[in-house]
């Protein structure tokens, strides 16, 4: 695998997983898409973020072990635009060259570099919470 | 791209906006009239299974007919429309986490929904809508209403052969025989709906759910605008179905 970092897997991912994606599965656009027994954490750089309907994504550039840059897209799972805003999301929330920190499933065909993120969000690349506003409600 | 997902919503649209200006919301919570008017949050399986389970046919359902499982075989997931911004028909559609708007009006039952613009008319017995031809069909169906022992029930067929129609992702289709019936009532501050679906092609049995919905304190959050580059986004990580075929050339804007 390319992926920087492989964290855990089995019963303990899976349980994980089933208590956060309960929108992915509703949208039933995930499903044996990306690999639900493993856990990766990728570290990188914002290449694009796109705050649209069906779901909003994030590509990052992620440079792997051997020096390799790859473009992962980064998927929030069945979220809309409309969930993302009460979570305190905005089209402004990334802007390119920003430094994240993403942990999540990666696809199933590897080559793709596609990852569905676990319920949080992306934090800085030193693991601090990524400024949020929700709205008031 | 946006235009296409404009000309839905107009198709959609624009029939309810017209009947809005020759009539007014009817005086719901009267006699057998359950008052259903305002915006309701994503339905919650009350029976049939935890969370939305109910909602969601398995691919290897027992009440799928063997053609059913024959379809789900041979289809490609990649073809399925909702990868161009195509909107899902009920009874599928309710597993989307959307609220839904309901506008009680005196010849009919508005259903407005937060994902893809879609909007729905239910006509009551008072309406002047005339029952479709027997081989017309649309995506929605075609829908009656009416009220019966303080419940809404509004029952819908004449639908367009759907390969998304019982289950996006597992390929489940549904035929022009689908019909679903809706059955509202209100249970304290909350909406309850029961959904039969019947389907002689694809289901051997009446498949019959009730969700539960609370009140949405916000307005849905439309237009949808639809952004059909990134609907198919995803499809770059399906492995293709069927390798050996030509690439997929989409139509052009």
């Amino acid at each position: 695998m390319t992926h920087t970092k492989q964290i855990f897997t089995g019963l303990v991912a899976g349980l994980a997983l089933a208590a956060v994606t309960l929108p992915a599965i509703a949208h039933h656009s995930t499903n044996g898409i990306y690999d639900q027994a493993v856990e990766v954490e990728l570290t990188g750089k914002v290449k694009a973020w796109k705050f649209i309907n069906p779901h909003p994504s994030l590509t990052l550039t992620v440079v792997d072990e051997k020096g390799e840059a790859h473009d992962w897209d980064v998927s929030y799972g069945g979220s809309a635009v409309a969930h993302l805003k009460r979570r305190g999301y905005g089209a402004d929330t990334f802007k390119p060259g920003d430094e994240l920190k993403v942990k999540g499933h990666p696809a199933l065909v590897k080559e793709a570099y596609g990852l569905l993120m676990e319920g949080g969000n992306p934090t800085h690349a030193d693991g601090t919470p990524w400024a949020l506003t929700p709205p008031a409600r | 791209m946006k235009l296409n997902a404009l000309k839905l919503a107009g198709m959609l649209l624009l029939p309810g906006a017209a009947m809005l200006l020759g009539s007014s919301i009817a005086s719901a919570a009267s006699g057998d009239i359950p008052d259903l008017n305002g915006v309701w949050q994503w339905g919650r399986c009350v029976n049939g299974g935890p969370g939305i389970s109910c909602m969601l046919l398995e691919e290897d359902d027992a009440r799928l007919t063997g053609r059913a499982k024959a379809l789900r075989d041979a289809l490609d997931e990649a073809a399925a429309p909702k990868y161009d911004c195509a909107p899902m028909s009920i009874p599928h559609m309710w597993t989307d986490p959307y609220s839904h708007q309901i506008e009680q009006f005196d010849d009919r039952v508005v259903f407005s929904y937060g994902k893809d613009d879609v909007v729905r008319t239910a006509w009551l017995p008072n309406s002047d809508h005339q029952k479709p031809k027997a081989n017309e069909y649309f995506y929605f169906g075609d829908s009656t209403a009416r009220y019966e022992d303080g419940a809404l029930i509004v029952e819908t067929s004449h639908f367009t052969f759907d390969p998304q129609g019982l289950n996006a992702d597992f390929r489940l289709a549904s035929s022009t025989q689908k019909h679903v019936t809706e059955r509202y009532t209100r249970e304290g501050d909350d909406l309850v709906l029961e959904v039969t679906t019947t389907d002689t092609f694809f289901l051997k049995e009446p498949w019959v759910y009730k969700v539960k919905s609370v009140r949405d304190p916000e307005e849905l959050a439309l237009p949808w605008d639809c952004n059909q580059e990134g609907a198919r986004d995803i499809l770059k990580l399906m492995a293709p179905k069927y390798p050996n075929d030509p690439p997929i050339v989409r139509l052009p804007e």
